[in-house]
């Protein structure tokens, strides 16, 4: 499929930001994206607006994506708050490629926004953990790092994985997002420090965690036939797919395979008439380190139980010959729940351009990445490639 | 803070205190908790109450330490110290979450043999909400 171009990406700086609320870092990402668009955008020519949000901390729930819009100078436009939890950013970025796909509209905004430090620590995880079950996993006394930490334990019992393999992700994001401007944590950890992390829910501990961040990002997706209005290097978007699985992990047929990544990313190469084999860099959802070994396995990198492995092999270093999460990932870039999913597009769309801010963090000759965005414990997850 | 509301509870109760599962009358599998159609043949929305035995064993388990447990559950961090929480594996079928009571966080392991007991789970809206914590238990029935 060729027949959808992103011509455009920004991202505000991720990280804590007290002077500024969801409607001024949305603006921050809207300003970056059309900085980024090579022969210019008219805003006047965006004519619908999908935007990624968990909710805020409540502050806005409803209409929120009317007001980001308007305040960056989007009026009279269908906007829409595309909610899949930590999957949303994802989503919204699908429903911008299927509106242009369905003839609809040329132009559309993929956007996501995440307020998350205006909350205190008490009433955050009241917002996290709604995305999970909540009848039975939240009142059982867990919540997100409790729901992966019984994820990690059963796949270090099944297939062996190590506490270094888990710690190994961590280690590598970080030095991944230290070279990261807009990252939250632009700095390297010791394997001896990820190992030794304060425990959160054993086997994970602090660092096998993601933060919580502030942030937004925008992408802007057209008609192919329009892109060369807009740039002479669109990247094109190759095929999508998204799914949902059970909520609770309980019920799920496998307690280590997330289903959601795999029938996502199966109806993804599908569409984009490509396999596994073909995807030569990727951003996965790290929001905890086994999350992003589960991703090796269940998008088809390496096979199910050798993520460990597959991970100390190094090829998913940037050095590596399938380098993941080049951008410092969810763990060391951060975690604003709403805009990660359009944020990882545009960390995607600068690599396949060969325009990523600092040229050690560029990974040299990609044609076709992979991003993949997973909402909760894997009750929602979408895939989209996309190819110079 | 509501999180779960009493009418939500109330809703669950005889999951929670007598643990009553889902019979499917056209495959035959039970599921726990219930579900509107049957997870295991996807067809089927007619089942019929079972008594479950609330015997099982651990399929995974994780210890919830400080900075781990949701506000309603950080007292009991607190006050207890990290506390282990399981998927256990039903006599039954049925995979379910819950709490790991009596047991210390150290000795649990997967395939530990627990049996259900009802217990206290939290309080909220100044409701006392009980449900089942496994316990562990002896291999035979």
């Amino acid at each position: 499929m060729t027949k959808v171009a992103i011509v455009g990406a920004g991202q505000s700086k991720y990280g804590e930001f007290p002077d500024k609320g969801i409607k001024e870092l949305f603006f921050e990402a809207f300003k970056d994206m059309a900085a980024s668009v090579d022969k210019g955008l008219d805003p006047k020519g965006i004519e619908a607006a999908y935007i990624g949000n968990l909710g805020s901390g409540g502050f806005q729930l409803g209409n929120m994506s009317a007001l980001v819009a308007e305040y960056a100078g989007l009026q009279y436009i269908p906007t829409m708050r595309i909610e899949n939890a930590c999957a949303s950013g994802g989503y919204a970025l699908v429903a911008a490629i299927m509106d242009v796909l369905s003839g609809t509209h040329k132009v559309a905004l993929a956007g996501g926004v995440e307020k998350m430090t205006d909350v205190s620590g008490l009433k955050q995880k009241y917002w996290l953990g709604v995305s999970g079950d909540t009848e039975y996993e939240r009142l059982a006394g867990t919540t997100f790092a409790g729901l992966y930490a019984l994820i990690a334990q059963r796949h270090m019992h099944e297939f062996g994985t190590k506490r270094e393999q888990l710690s190994s992700v961590a280690v590598k994001n970080h030095k991944n997002g230290a070279q990261n401007p807009k990252a939250q944590f632009q700095r390297e950890i010791t394997l001896e420090q990820a190992v030794k992390g304060p425990i959160v829910a054993a086997p994970l501990n602090l660092f096998d965690c993601c933060s919580t961040t502030d942030g937004a990002s925008a992408v802007l997706v057209c008609d192919a036939e329009v892109a060369k209005q807009y740039t002479d290097t669109p990247v094109y978007v190759a095929g999508f797919g998204t799914s949902s699985d059970y909520l609770a992990i309980h019920d799920r047929i496998s307690t280590v395979t997330l289903e959601g990544t795999k029938k996502a990313s199966e109806r993804a190469y599908k569409m984009a008439g490509l396999t596994a084999k073909d995807i030569q860099l990727a951003e996965v959802h790290d929001c905890f380190t086994i999350a992003e070994l589960l991703a090796y396995e269940d998008l088809g990198f390496c096979e199910k139980g050798k993520a460990g492995p597959y991970l100390d092999e190094g090829h998913t270093q940037i050095s590596g010959d399938r380098p993941v999460n080049a951008s410092g990932g969810l763990k060391s870039k951060g975690h604003p729940i709403g805009s990660t999913g359009t944020g990882q597009a545009y960390e995607m769309f600068n690599q396949l351009r060969g325009t990523v801010q600092k040229p050690s963090r560029q990974v040299k000759k990609a044609e076709i990445g992979l991003v993949h965005n997973v909402g909760g414990s894997g009750g929602t997850v979408s895939v989209t490639i996309m190819r110079r | 803070m509501a999180h779960v509301s009493v009418p939500m509870y109330w809703r669950t109760i005889p999951q929670r205190y007598k643990m009553i599962g889902q019979k499917c009358k056209k495959c035959g599998h039970v599921n726990f908790p219930p579900k509107g159609v049957c997870k295991y043949c996807s067809v089927s929305s007619e089942f019929e109450d079972l008594q479950l035995s609330g015997r099982g064993k651990v399929h995974t388990f994780v210890l919830i330490s400080s900075g781990g447990a949701p506000p309603e559950f950080a007292e009991q961090e607190k006050a207890g110290g990290m506390y282990p929480v399981a998927i256990v594996e039903l006599a039954e079928g049925p995979k379910v979450i819950g709490q790991i009571a009596d047991a210390d966080p150290k000795t649990v392991k997967i395939g530990m043999p627990v049996k259900t007991e009802l217990r206290k789970i939290y309080t909220e809206e100044d409701v006392i909400r009980y449900g089942f914590k496994f316990v562990p238990a002896t291999e035979e029935k």
